[in-house]
């Protein structure tokens, strides 16, 4: 879960600190990292993670917001508990989980089938493993 | 320099082990050598000080200390060693036991000043704690002014305060004398503070040699803050889970969702990690 395929395009870096930038079917995704392990470079495939606390989402987005990931995503299914809510989302061939406050799902009139901007900051975005 | 490439058999507790090791250290490094118990550190400092029959070859500032099975005597290697117990003379006082390695009153004196032991220089061992009964020992395997000093877990048997500080001290007398010195340690803190190289033997065999950052930081991905722990419990609060994971002497709770506490099972050795981004530092 979670788990998204990307490439490397490019990786600005100031000493240790690295913000590395894929791209995933043409939507740019940003990492922000302390040092890198040598064998992530430009095109190096990755499979990226987040937790599914670290994805806020939002419907109709319009303005701009500094969420570095903003990940145009369908809602497949909706598990509503008390107090928080458990969203599957379709990102290109990806199923994304966010999980959110039932009454943010309630107020957003969040639904199956819906259009949601997937939020990720860049430092809530990592790197689960390289792949070759 | 060192130059070492070894072999011995070892008979040990898991049956018949061959420690092998083909190094070089360089003058003045600070080595730590760390691995499980019975994977060959202490036979590897006591193979270098010239305590344990050796095949295979030790050359130290191009001078030869073992080659074509002829092996320089202990007395002719010029090494200060430390154990971890801290083997003083009972009956000399601590000046004496520095003087008794070598009558050098200025450097003894020297390095009674740098550890703080300056007023206790007329003081009897038994009279002494754990930490000075070490700092004298570090002290007198300085006396000979060595070409390596080796250090067996030589702080293990201390409390955690006394050991940061002979740590520092340790530190300073490395900068100070710039030893060629390896140290047997398990500790993460103590050879990140200390070394600028570790090498891990593992059963008989090196298996990592880096340096500390590279070797010690468990990181898998781009997760710098990682540990090992145990789950001992996991429970479905609403649509979330709170697993409670041992780490060390200490319990954690951490939220999963469903699908991430799907496959996890009581008792499983796991991961947790997590962005250095992430956790927040206060003091105590």
């Amino acid at each position: 879960m979670n788990n998204i395929i990307a490439y490397v395009q490019n990786i600005q870096s100031l000493q240790n600190l690295n913000i590395v930038n894929f791209t995933c079917k043409g939507t740019p995704l940003k990492m922000m990292s302390l040092d890198l392990n040598n064998n992530i470079q430009k095109d190096t495939k990755v499979m990226l993670t987040c937790k599914p606390m670290a994805i806020a989402l939002a419907k109709n987005l319009q303005g701009e917001v500094s969420y570095a990931n903003r990940l145009h995503a369908n809602i497949l299914f909706i598990e509503s508990g008390e107090l928080l809510s458990a969203l599957k989302l379709q990102f290109e061939e990806f199923i994304l989980e966010s999980i959110i406050t039932t009454d943010s799902c309630k107020r957003m009139h969040l639904q199956t089938g819906d259009k949601v901007t997937a939020l990720i900051k860049s430092s809530d975005l990592s790197i689960k493993k390289v792949l070759v | 320099m060192i130059k070492l490439n070894i072999n011995k058999t070892l008979h040990g507790a898991e049956g018949v082990m061959n420690l092998h090791a083909n190094l070089n250290i360089k003058k003045g490094e600070f080595v730590a050598l760390s691995g499980k118990s019975g994977s060959g550190k202490t036979t590897l400092l006591r193979i270098l000080a010239g305590l344990e029959e050796v095949k295979g070859s030790i050359k130290v500032d191009e001078q030869a200390w073992l080659e074509n099975d002829k092996s320089l005597p202990v007395q002719k290697r010029e090494i200060g060693f430390v154990f971890q117990d801290y083997a003083l003379f009972e009956n000399m006082t601590v000046e004496k036991n520095l003087l008794f390695v070598k009558n050098d009153k200025k450097l003894a004196q020297h390095l009674l000043e740098l550890t703080e032991l300056d007023s206790l220089k007329n003081r009897y061992p038994n009279s002494l704690s754990g930490g000075q009964k070490q700092r004298v020992s570090i002290c007198r395997a300085l006396m000979k002014k060595p070409k390596i000093l080796l250090l067996d877990e030589p702080l293990s048997a201390l409390d955690p305060t006394m050991r940061s500080k002979l740590q520092n001290e340790l530190l300073s007398l490395h900068k100070e004398f710039h030893t060629t010195t390896i140290m047997v340690s398990h500790d993460p803190s103590e050879i990140y503070r200390l070394a600028n190289r570790i090498i891990v033997l593992q059963n008989g065999k090196v298996i990592n040699d880096g340096s500390p950052k590279d070797v010690l930081l468990k990181t898998q991905g781009s997760q710098k803050f990682s540990f090992e722990g145990e789950l001992l419990d996991i429970k479905k609060i609403d649509v979330i889970y709170v697993a409670i994971v041992a780490i060390g002497q200490q319990l954690v709770e951490v939220v999963v969702s469903s699908s991430e506490a799907k496959n996890l099972l009581l008792g499983d050795k796991v991961n947790l990690s997590t962005k250095a981004f992430v956790p927040m530092i206060t003091q105590n």
